[in-house]
């Protein structure tokens, strides 16, 4: 396949929700990371930029979540999942469910004026940061890209 | 007399074992083709092996799933599919028609196999 084979890659059956997991992915540990600097430096530009990257990662988890059923219902025909399947399913909806909450928590803050944000969001974006993980690393693991050959 | 007598036993003797060994060997042969190289497909390290398999009509193929990730054995033209097959889990499918039946994993595209039925 050409790599700027662009009918090819958009109609591949059951790849579109490889790819487009990356975006939740990279833009909440990024607003993790941006919402740790700006707490850190009291710079707002950093708050900002976190409020943004958050933003973003929740709205980026709907076509991930849609694109994953599709795939459990038409590549697997709905089967019940068992075993890394439905840890990978049950994981990756906890995470997006994680991600909307932070993602709530910045945006009620960001209403009221951006300053006061709860210190209670540490440990649910630490949980966040590793619930992502541990999803991600078990998708790869399904889609075998962590293959040794 | 007693020498061609002899002769006559040996020589008789001679065909006799020319042909059952022939014959024997006609029987191993029709057996042979008769029984099919292989019935397994072993699934392991996203791949199917054999990919390709050529098997008599009526074999009935056994996959086993030894790879640590979950697979499938769904057949392109639909003939055939399995559930999700998880470690050590089997799915068997026996081929009565002849014809080439190609099969994918359903979990991973890329891996593709081939029954070809005689």
């Amino acid at each position: 396949m050409h790599p700027f084979d662009l009918k090819a890659a958009l109609l591949a059956k059951h790849a579109q929700h490889v790819v487009l997991i990356h975006f939740p992915i990279a833009l909440f540990i990024a607003g993790v990371a941006f919402d740790f600097l700006a707490q850190w430096t009291k710079q707002r530009i950093l708050a900002a930029a976190a409020y943004c990257n958050l933003l973003a990662a929740a709205v980026a988890t709907v076509p991930v979540l849609i694109t994953g059923i599709l795939a459990w219902q038409w590549q697997l025909e709905g089967q019940r999942l068992k075993g890394i399947l439905l840890m990978h399913l049950v994981l990756g909806g906890a995470s997006s469910l994680l991600i909307w909450g932070v993602c709530l928590i910045h945006l009620r803050a960001q209403r009221k004026g951006g300053d006061i944000l709860p210190g209670y969001r540490w440990p649910i974006e630490g949980l966040g940061v590793a619930l992502v993980t541990l999803t991600g690393h078990l998708g790869g693991f399904l889609s075998g890209v962590n293959l040794s050959n | 007399m007693r020498r061609s007598v002899s002769i006559a036993v040996l020589v008789g003797a001679l065909a006799i074992g020319i042909g059952t060994i022939g014959a024997g060997q006609r029987n191993f042969l029709a057996s042979a083709q008769q029984k099919p190289e292989t019935t397994e497909v072993k699934i392991d390290n996203f791949s199917f092996g054999p990919a390709t398999l050529t098997v008599p009509a009526g074999t009935t193929i056994t996959w086993t799933n030894r790879d640590d990730i979950p697979h499938t054995v769904v057949s392109t033209d639909g003939v055939f599919k399995s559930k999700v097959l998880d470690t050590d889990e089997k799915f068997t499918f026996t081929f009565s028609k002849a014809g080439t039946y190609p099969y994918f994993c359903s979990i991973h595209p890329k891996m593709t196999g081939k029954v070809i039925v005689q």
